[in-house]
């Protein structure tokens, strides 16, 4: 079967973006159209699939078709994927099995989001618009909330604390620092994330990621076209996908999350790797506990473990085992819904290719993954790059 | 004087055929409501202690100041109003000028019920807050953002929501309703009633500022909104929020029960749904 390989990739800056969705998607295609070695042009992609949450609320159907007509690739099959906050995951995993099934030779995989141009009381809107409405809405639970509750539960569980939590916020902010591209550029001190306006209990403000705005694109190739383009391609070498209950009180457990379980077995199996064999992982850390949790579901620690994991530092930057969030994550670098998966994709790219800021970069990396959920673990999408094929 | 009752955060006294339930707060000295109940919540209330009490009703006749959908949906009796006099009803639930509620068989007795005299006086500025807040979310302009459940799903969920009603899927319960099993069967529709207590499994408290938009009127006043992970007796599991008058900081473990009040509302339409209290409410 067609390997596939990721030949561009590029991002708005994350955070109060000054254009509107057109020129924010733009910008994102335009830098990734740019990142290729040879030239490139709207004309080479064969097919597109965007992610997006809601758009802004602004314009719901076919948005797709129009990011593509403002973006000089009019008349390509498009289509706009929706699941949730790990929609350009998804879109990202669409695009490669397009590739995967000989449809197409050269496919874009994006995610755009546009939170900010909205009033405090319509922002509201993003807080848990992809919860269980019914259910969990309706007992008051916004997404803080949400992972309040599996955070208070892990801590009785597992006998985690709100340090480990602060470990990780001040960790991903020092990541973030020196990232461009982040929303948030500022470090914190651990006294200071220990002691944050409570959000949802346990939460503070310091361990909920940002509203952000965003664009982000890659350009994936088949093997038979990637010396067309770039004689550096970084491969993808699998994509694995779960899903689960969207609503917690459905679930077995709220202290593991089982479609990052089935996402990463799938995803590691398919690229003949097991979690020690990562160098880096961009970790969906909406909330800090999500990366607590995700370090023991994506097997960088045992179950249980993941508060120990944060303590002992082994995701900080060539320091740990493996560096969590080199970019900064959603804490630092901002969580634009729809644009996230593939803003991932961009930061494991650059990382592997060695073209991030010089401050920032991971010695000797060759495997990384990404790995996106959406809501509150409904859905996740998981990818494994390396700079060999296989 | 009577026995009172301390009952699902109302004060209750029975006197032979007949059942009085008021609320426990004051307001410039006169009864009032606490911040999410109402006769519908109070009348709810009733009806369930009558049941504890092996009083069987099937139906009640009322002023329309009740709703007869919360009402039935929560206990399955109906409400009849007084225009619908050609239906008999053995009881009848009258309305009292303040927050209290009589539930009586017997038209011709003179009631006359003495209520304890040191009940809890609200803040005032409390209670004119809550009030106004309740009144702006009972505008039919007034919509939130994100978390629509339209009239029509919410009376869908209706029975599950008020009277924690689950299905049989072998020898699972259910809950909250679900569509499909994994053989691509039908789950039988919600017959099973769930023990109205739990456990708690996890809970938070979330801000004024992270409260959704639904809450974003009165989660200031309150000083955020509290909520529940909890596990039934019979296995569900669910989340509910805090009774607003519960006074009460959930610990893992805990033992809480249910009780009807006020959730938010919206188009004109308030959502009324289950609420837990300490076991010892």
């Amino acid at each position: 079967m067609v390997d596939v390989a990721v030949i561009g990739a590029g991002q708005t800056k994350y955070g109060n973006h000054p254009s509107g969705l057109k020129g924010m998607w733009a910008e994102a295609a335009e830098q990734a159209f740019a990142s290729v070695d040879r030239d490139f042009e709207p004309r080479c992609v064969d097919e597109a699939f965007i992610g997006s949450v809601a758009f802004g609320g602004g314009q719901l159907g076919n948005t797709a078709a129009l990011l593509t007509e403002h973006s000089g690739m009019e008349g390509i099959p498009v289509r706009r994927v929706e699941n949730a906050c790990a929609s350009s995951g998804f879109a990202l995993r669409d695009a490669w099995m397009a590739i995967k099934s000989g449809q197409a030779d050269v496919v874009i995989a994006g995610g755009i989001e546009k939170m900010n141009d909205l009033s405090p009381e319509r922002r509201r809107f993003w807080l848990g618009v992809s919860g269980d409405t019914e259910w969990e809405r309706l007992a008051g639970l916004t997404f803080p909330g949400t992972y309040a509750l599996m955070a208070r539960r892990h801590f009785h569980e597992h006998g985690s604390n709100h340090d480990d939590l602060v470990n990780i916020s001040v960790k991903n902010h020092m990541h973030g620092f020196e990232n461009e591209m982040a929303h948030i550029r500022k470090e914190v001190s651990f006294e200071k994330a220990q002691s944050g306006f409570m959000v949802a209990d346990p939460l503070t403000l310091y361990d909920c990621c940002p509203t952000s705005d965003g664009a982000s694109a890659v350009i994936l190739a088949a093997d038979h076209v990637v010396r067309q383009f770039t004689d550096d391609p970084v491969w993808l070498r699998s994509s694995g996908a779960g899903s689960d209950y969207l609503a917690l009180h459905d679930r077995p457990s709220i202290t593991q999350v089982k479609a990052t379980q089935q996402a990463s077995a799938a995803a590691y199996k398919a690229a003949g790797i097991t979690a020690n064999d990562v160098d880096l992982a961009e970790v969906h850390d909406c909330f800090t506990i999500a990366e607590l949790m995700a370090t023991e579901d994506l097997g960088f620690a045992q179950h249980g473990e993941g508060g120990l994991f944060a303590r002992e530092q082994r995701g900080v930057r060539n320091q740990g085992d493996v560096c969590i969030n080199p970019s900064g994550g959603l804490k630092s670098k901002g969580h634009p819904l729809g644009a996230t998966g593939t803003g991932q994709a961009v930061e494991v790219f650059k990382q592997l290719r060695g073209s991030v800021e010089k401050a920032r970069q991971i010695r000797d990396a060759e495997i990384g993954i990404t790995h996106n959920v959406g809501g509150s673990g409904a859905t996740c999408a998981v990818h494994v790059f390396g700079r060999d094929r296989t | 004087m009577k026995e009172v009752i301390d009952w699902q955060g109302y004060l209750a006294m029975f006197d032979e055929d007949a059942l009085m339930i008021q609320s426990p707060f004051t307001l410039n000295g006169s009864i009032d409501f606490g911040s999410d109940s109402d006769y519908t919540t109070m009348a709810i209330a009733g009806l369930h202690l009558l049941f504890s009490r092996g009083i069987d009703i099937t139906s009640v006749r009322s002023l329309p100041l009740v709703n007869t959908h919360a009402v039935k949906a929560a206990t399955g009796v109906e409400v009849m109003s007084d225009e619908e006099n050609d239906t008999p009803c053995e009881w009848n639930l009258l309305v009292g000028e303040e927050a209290t509620l009589v539930f009586t068989n017997n038209l011709e007795r003179d009631l006359a019920f003495h209520g304890p005299a040191d009940l809890e006086a609200l803040d005032p500025t409390f209670a004119e807050d809550m009030a106004a807040a309740w009144s702006r979310e009972l505008e039919l302009t007034h919509v939130s953002q994100g978390a629509y459940v339209s009239e029509s799903a919410y009376r869908e969920g209706a029975n599950a929501r008020l009277g924690l009603l689950a299905q049989h899927s072998g020898d699972a319960l259910v809950w909250p309703p679900r569509q499909l099993d994994q053989d691509g069967e039908r789950i039988p529709t919600a017959n099973q009633a769930l023990m109205a207590r739990a456990t708690v499994e996890s809970w938070t408290k979330l801000s004024a500022a992270g409260a959704p938009s639904e809450f974003a009127l009165r989660a200031p006043v309150l000083g955020g909104i509290q909520t529940v992970f909890v596990q039934f007796e019979q296995g569900p599991r669910g989340v509910f929020l805090v009774a607003d008058d519960a006074e009460y900081e959930p610990t893992i473990g805990d033992q809480v029960s249910f009780v009807v009040r006020r959730i938010y509302a919206q188009e004109g339409l308030i959502r009324y749904g289950m609420k837990a209290i300490p076991t010892n409410s």
